[in-house]
């Protein structure tokens, strides 16, 4: 019976972890055809938030973060280099999360409103949304990477583990 | 010690962390490689080196429409981080004039605006002026300039005074291209810029034309 449920369990969350990656290959891939297609809107989006100080700084990153979105997800996709990939999404959407959450604090501050109600274009390629839910989604997706960074979701890949010297079990496989 | 299953031994844990950094550095590697590439390919990819902001790289504070005229804004002593004080130390600063919407609206019924002495130049995206645009005015990316200057300069060396426009607020797409048109020689006393632009234009009910230039298509606004 525990060997029948453990089975189980390890089936649905192999399922929901593939499922979780290639949810988050669709949606990176998405989002970052939309700020490919509308560079220009980006760059202006970019430029709101203040980073930095060089023009060539500030065109690099509207140049090439869509398109490395589009890399990464499409990585996520195939399962390729699956681990690598997850920390790249976690390096990218923590920041972008603060920001985002920073930006949202000022708009709330100077429009005085509640902060649930504060609605703005985040530069994140999905126009205008609100920050509850904007926070809610990056959570999520954190969650998502962190999940596959812990090696769930290797069924239905390429090639997960792109380096040979790594270990050959995922976390399931070793229960 | 014997391994246990569940928890790898410290030698795998250290492979597999090796591992995962090495394919963090290809995604790195690669993925730079496969973005610049892209946006060097693309045909609406950035250029680099340019710089797409010469009002300034920083974000620019929000403006009110109608802010008036300079003698408006120099008689007034409004609190120094109002829009409108803001606005006209910005334009300042980039030694710009500006008109309210009644100025740009006695421009657009001037008879020297059908004569070509008076021009209004869109500074909004082609997506935007194809919706809805000043009548009579000509489309002018400010982002990609080279594809308009065959028709935009002609009509700018050929007017007394040129009103440019974007979206008001905090739009200065119009700041933009009022800077890449003077530098590229239009005297900046002609330069105007129509602070309150197209939403303030069409709140005070003035007529706007859809698709191209000249096209006859008009849109009367409702005030």
């Amino acid at each position: 019976m525990n060997t029948s449920q453990s089975s189980w369990s390890r089936t649905a969350a192999d399922t929901f972890a593939v499922l979780a990656r290639w949810l988050l290959g669709a949606v990176f891939l998405y989002l970052g055809l939309n700020k490919a297609l509308h560079p220009v809107e980006f760059l202006k989006l970019v430029r709101q938030y203040d980073l930095v100080q060089s023009s060539l700084l500030l065109n690099s990153i509207a140049a090439a973060l869509p398109w490395f979105e589009i890399f990464c997800g499409l990585l996520l996709l195939a399962g390729v280099a699956v681990r690598g990939t997850a920390v790249m999404l976690i390096a990218m959407l923590v920041p972008f999360t603060v920001l985002v959450f920073r930006r949202a604090l000022a708009i709330q501050s100077a429009q005085a409103i509640p902060f649930c109600a504060v609605k703005f274009d985040c530069g994140c390629g999905t126009g205008e949304v609100f920050i509850c839910r904007k926070l809610l989604e990056n959570f999520l997706f954190i969650v998502f990477s962190g999940w596959l960074l812990a090696g769930y979701g290797r069924n239905l890949c390429v090639r997960h583990t792109l380096m040979s010297c790594a270990a050959k079990t995922s976390p399931t496989e070793a229960s | 010690m014997k391994n246990n299953p569940i928890q790898p031994a410290a030698s795998d844990r250290l492979t597999a962390v090796k591992s995962v950094f090495l394919e963090v550095l290809f995604v790195a590697i690669i993925g730079a490689a496969f973005a610049f590439g892209a946006n060097l390919i693309s045909p609406r990819g950035l250029a680099l080196t340019r710089n797409y902001f010469p009002a300034g790289i920083n974000r620019p504070a929000p403006a009110v429409t109608g802010v008036g005229s300079p003698r408006d804004v120099a008689n007034t002593n409004p609190p120094a981080s109002s829009p409108a004080q803001l606005l006209a130390v910005r334009l300042k600063e980039q030694g710009l004039q500006w008109v309210d919407g009644h100025q740009a609206a006695q421009l657009f019924h001037d008879p020297r605006f059908q004569q070509g002495s008076i021009a209004f130049i869109d500074a909004r995206d082609e997506q935007h002026y194809r919706e809805g645009h000043i009548p009579g005015a000509c489309e002018f990316d400010p982002y990609y300039p080279e594809k308009y200057f065959a028709t935009v300069l002609p009509v700018c060396q050929a007017a007394e005074q040129i009103v440019v426009y974007c979206n008001g607020g905090d739009c200065d797409d119009s700041e933009s291209a009022a800077i890449t048109l003077r530098d590229v020689g239009i005297a900046n006393r002609k330069l105007f810029i129509y602070t309150g632009g197209i939403p303030e234009w069409t709140t005070n009910g003035l007529p706007v034309e859809i698709g191209g230039r000249n096209s006859g298509n008009l849109r009367s606004t409702n005030k």
